[in-house]
């Protein structure tokens, strides 16, 4: 995959950690910063779809085709998720797995990258 | 946080269903990946891999849910995960030849950062701290 589009999406996804990790110190419930981060993230997870399938469709793909697909798709679900959450917990602790959500994403991309270099299997 | 302490689903609860959903879903995906693609190459740790997969879904939904039905079922699913990962993960290191290929329980969770150790600890210490609210509320 791309180091800048990975990089780019790992960095979002901490500051979205970060961003509901204060929200969840102060004790308020999801809101307006919380919210649009996870949208920036989102839409860097949406290209790094489109951006995984071009390069599939090329040369050179992981050797593990298929685990790569299912992290590059379900990778999408993680935000969406985290904000689901968050409009159900009215309490910080909606936040507070919007943290948990945005680290997971981390760990995914950078899983991802390795799964493309196939330094794991 | 009183009112939400008595159900397992609210509350700090959610962060836990949470992780657990991530864990099934991780563990899952991989069981099912594993078992379809080169399943003779480790039977038996894939097929570990698919048994934690199915607890890691009853706790997420026993631990969503509520009820007493439910509780005993989250408190089933987290007292197995203990077992398992510290069965699996005592064998893991004495007989790594046993185990080809890593499942979520090997070496403690190594491969998870330990979270599958943590996990149904948080799971059972949760359990107990609702109970006990549930109880003294009436």
């Amino acid at each position: 995959m791309t180091t800048v589009l990975s990089t780019s999406i790992i960095v979002v996804a901490l500051l979205a950690a970060l961003v509901s990790a204060v929200t969840a110190f102060r004790n308020r419930p999801m809101g307006v910063a919380d919210l649009v981060a996870l949208g920036a993230l989102e839409v860097l997870l949406i290209v790094q779809v489109v951006v995984g399938f071009v390069k599939l469709s090329g040369d050179g793909g992981p050797e593990d085709g298929a685990t790569f697909v299912g992290y590059l798709l379900g990778v999408l679900l993680v935000p969406l998720a985290g904000a689901a959450w968050g409009l159900l917990e009215r309490t910080r602790w909606g936040p507070t797995v919007i943290v948990v959500a945005g680290l997971a994403v981390a760990v995914m991309v950078v899983r991802m990258n390795q799964i493309w270099d196939g330094t794991v299997g | 946080m009183a009112e939400t302490a008595r159900t397992t689903g609210g509350g700090p609860g959610r962060l836990l269903v949470a992780v657990y959903g991530i864990f099934a879903l991780a563990a899952g995906a991989r069981a099912g990946v594993q078992i379809a693609t080169r399943f003779e190459e480790a039977p038996v740790a894939y097929l570990l891999s698919a048994f934690a997969a199915v607890v890691y879904v009853l706790a997420t939904v026993a631990l969503a849910v509520d009820g007493p039905v439910w509780r005993r079922v989250a408190l089933a699913a987290c007292g197995v995960e203990l077992a398992g990962v510290l069965i699996v993960g005592t064998l893991s290191l004495a007989d790594p030849a046993a185990f080809p290929d890593a499942t979520v329980w090997s070496q403690f969770g190594r491969g998870y950062g330990f979270i599958p150790l943590v996990l149904p600890v948080a799971g059972l210490l949760w359990l107990r701290h609702t109970m006990r609210a549930a109880r003294r509320d009436g």
